[in-house]
């Protein structure tokens, strides 16, 4: 029983930045602060609102909205395209600042982190202590609001945090997990999107107490195994621990073009930049890949994968492009439509090796020069030295130190 | 034509010759197999245009012919049949076939359509044992390159010199050389470079022979003739220069392991089970020590599956050291050992693995090593 409890009795944080890009954007330029921001793109572009400021959301204005509706609706907004390697650099500031409050820390995504605060309370005085500290820290250092769920268990932490917000902090005690849940719709349930929501609501399910007294066997019987998650987590039981980040399993990169193309030039030279930007995370972290894969998605939203697995692992962007333009070539001569969003990835990643030839050194010779162009690219920027493929996105995209910036530039990584 | 044979006869005389018949070809007659009265003997012959194979089989010729006929098609048929007497007879593009109490008949092509067998009158010529010659072939044929990015590496090399016969492959990953003597020596020095694929078509001929083989290369060395029992081969040679091997392999050592080469297969083979996923890599550790035999550890390690662990016992000279081989090259290479012990050298954990007899057989065995991280 001793281990039992020692497994129940946590205490998890939910520590969730306020619009995150837009926050970074108007602590950098503190005129914007105060007024309604948008960071994705220009108004008279394609594409969505990445993060709306609460001044621009107080217009309808949310996430996800394509900017023309955006613009429409608040046309006073300041629309940014933003950059993600400044939202990068912050989101490391930020998980460093909670570095120092737990070594138990796992980042969901750039602005939101879950950390394990359980036998935290006598340093702090208590746990709600510490999360005015941890926002204190953030404040002072970032310039930022963060919001703080304190619960037993992630789920209920989650959506504290974000019923809190902005700038605010709620704490569910323990074993009130379920009446604090009960009275919420059932949108706020991490796993309930819009279409379970719509079968939900169809059944006059619309509330998560409602929720997590349907009989577990319907729940499984309409939804299958995610059935029972949803069952657990509408009841405030959740187990999973949090758990620190570990070694990548697989790298992708991709990108929407700015128009739906066929165009062969600019479709190889963006996949050769993507592979060179999958190729050099892969040489950061050491490893090598077994496993390519291509992802394509058309003008009407099919999206296929195709991969290919290679004889010897490699980590040369010669052999990740050569491997995903192969599979890229025999994609496009299937399907006649144009391409609207492009992507390569690498998987299956093992430690670097490789067999020695007597008569031919041209793999020994790759390598190194990949390893040339990682250095000079890590002192001068990524564009700073260029494959001829890839010349011609210089034309189109603009430059910035960590390469092109593409169609949406707060996610251009 | 008009012609008897015994059914045995015809289908062991298909077999020799219709193996190298492919159905995937850009000619469509090279899927048949020539048949013709050659004086008292029926002669069979097929050609994938760089191999062709010609066979004799006893016959009882009435009345002189020739047709093509697809191989698959009559070689199903005449395994089928009892092993009685077949007369066959051709007219008008037919031919027909009766045994007991079967009969067919096949559309053929004319005779004239079927791809000239090259004839090799004169050239250099020589002779080898059938039995050594097919030890060499086994022992080397397996280390050409099965990829035509380099065509020279897709043939076994042969060097012809005195009485004295070089066979040697290479895919760049591993070198196999065997030497073997000559039963008639050579007038002149001479090296070619044979496809692998009519090297091994070869052996699979010589397994029924125990005379030796009668070898000639052609003049402009385009071609080479092997005199078979009954059986004439004619290969199409590589044209190309093949690397200077010689050069490749380590004069010297700084660690010597005499081992068992049966025992190195099996814990070999145990740590390529952990080493399919991890691109084959098996590492070995050579560690002496005074109170203890030294030995080879050998190890493989799949990433979030599991490792493996063998050792062997070896007599080591030299250095402690450690090196990492693909887990293939290694079988490979056991696999067509003949012999009980081998020794294997090693220099440092880039530079090749040499492998060689340890009694008296005149070969040796190259694996380059893997680069990997200790």
């Amino acid at each position: 029983m001793v281990l039992r409890d020692a497994v129940m009795a946590r205490i998890i944080m939910h520590i969730d930045l306020d619009a995150f890009f837009v926050s970074v954007e108007q602590a950098l330029n503190p005129e914007l602060q105060g007024k309604p921001v948008v960071v994705g793109g220009r108004p008279d572009k394609r594409g969505v609102v990445a993060c709306a400021s609460y001044e621009a959301r107080a217009f309808g204005l949310h996430a996800g909205m394509p900017l023309t509706t955006a613009s429409r609706l608040c046309p006073q907004a300041t629309f940014i395209e933003g950059s993600f390697p400044k939202y990068r650099d912050a989101s490391q500031r930020f998980i460093s600042v909670l570095a120092d409050f737990s070594p138990s820390l796992e980042p969901v995504s750039l602005d939101e982190v879950y950390l394990d605060a359980t036998g935290f309370e006598s340093i702090y005085g208590s746990i709600w202590q510490m999360a005015v500290a941890i926002k204190q820290r953030i404040k002072d250092e970032l310039g930022l609001c963060a919001s703080v769920g304190i619960a037993s268990c992630k789920v209920a932490a989650k959506i504290a945090s974000e019923l809190s917000k902005p700038d605010g902090l709620l704490e569910i005690a323990r074993g009130e997990e379920r009446s604090f849940l009960a009275p919420l719709p059932i949108a706020k349930l991490p796993g309930v999107g819009k279409k379970t929501e719509q079968i939900l609501s169809g059944l006059g399910i619309n509330t998560i107490g409602k929720l997590s007294i349907m009989p577990l066997s319907a729940l499984k019987s309409r939804f299958g195994a995610s059935g029972e998650l949803l069952h657990r987590y509408a009841n405030g039981i959740d187990n999973r621990k949090v758990e620190p980040p570990g070694a990548a399993r697989s790298i992708s990169r991709e990108t929407t073009f700015d128009k739906d193309t066929r165009d062969r030039p600019l479709l190889e030279a963006t996949f050769r930049y993507l592979s060179e930007r999958v190729g050099a995370e892969l040489r950061r972290g050491g490893k090598q890949t077994r496993c390519v894969t291509l992802k394509l998605r058309y003008a009407d939203f099919t999206t296929i994968t195709r991969s290919r697995t290679l004889k010897q692992a490699s980590n040369t962007d010669q052999t990740i492009f050569d491997t995903g333009l192969e599979l890229l070539n025999k994609a496009l001569a299937q399907e006649k439509q144009p391409v609207r969003l492009i992507g390569i990835g690498v998987s299956n990643l093992v430690e670097p090796s490789r067999q020695l030839d007597m008569f031919d050194s041209s793999a020994q010779r790759l390598e190194q020069l990949n390893i040339a162009i990682d250095r000079i690219r890590d002192k001068y920027g990524f564009t700073a030295i260029q494959t001829g493929r890839t010349l011609l996105l210089k034309e189109i995209f603009p430059t910035c130190e960590e390469g092109y910036t593409s169609q949406t530039p707060s996610l251009s990584r | 034509m008009q012609i008897s044979c015994l059914q045995e006869n015809l289908s062991r005389g298909l077999g020799v010759v219709g193996r190298i018949t492919t159905s995937r070809t850009t000619l469509p007659i090279t899927t048949h197999v020539l048949i013709s009265s050659d004086q008292s003997r029926l002669k069979l012959a097929a050609t994938n245009l760089e191999i062709a194979i010609s066979c004799w089989i006893g016959a009882q010729i009435e009345q002189e012919g020739a047709i093509a006929v697809p191989a698959g098609l009559l070689t199903d048929f005449v395994n089928s049949l009892p092993g009685e007497r077949i007369d066959i007879s051709v007219a008008s593009g037919t031919m027909e076939l009766k045994c007991a109490r079967s009969e067919a008949r096949i559309s053929g092509q004319k005779a004239d359509e079927f791809p000239p067998i090259p004839e090799i009158g004169e050239g250099i010529t020589t002779r080898v044992d059938a039995r050594p010659l097919r030890t060499a072939i086994t022992q080397v044929v397996f280390a050409a390159a099965t990829d035509d990015s380099r065509p020279v590496l897709t043939g076994g090399y042969a060097q012809f010199s005195g009485d004295k016969l070089t066979l040697a492959a290479a895919d760049g990953f591993r070198l196999a050389v065997h030497n073997l003597t000559l039963a008639a020596p050579v007038a002149e020095e001479v090296s070619i470079i044979i496809p692998a694929r009519s090297l091994r078509e070869l052996d699979r001929l010589l397994k029924d022979q125990e005379d030796p083989v009668e070898l000639t290369i052609d003049p402009q060395r385009k071609q080479i003739l092997f005199r078979l029992k009954n059986v004439e081969i004619v290969s199409q040679l590589i044209q190309g220069t093949f690397p200077n091997y010689n050069q490749l392999i380590p004069q010297s050592y700084t660690t010597r392991a005499v081992v068992n080469v049966e025992e190195f297969l099996r814990a070999t083979r145990s740590a390529s089970i952990f080493a399919r996923d991890g691109s084959g890599i098996v590492r070995l550790f050579m560690t002496r020590s005074a109170v203890e035999p030294s030995r080879i550890t050998i190890s493989a390690r799949a990433e979030e599956v599991g490792d493996n662990l063998g050792e062997i016992e070896a007599v080591i000279e030299g250095d402690e050291a450690k090196i990492a081989f693909n887990s293939k090259y290694l079988m490979d290479v056991f696999s067509v050992m003949e012999d009980e012990q081998v020794v294997l050298e090693i220099t440092n954990p880039s530079s090749p693995g040499v492998f060689r007899p340890m009694g008296d057989g005149d070969w040796i065995q190259v694996i380059m090593p893997m680069f990997v991280q200790w």
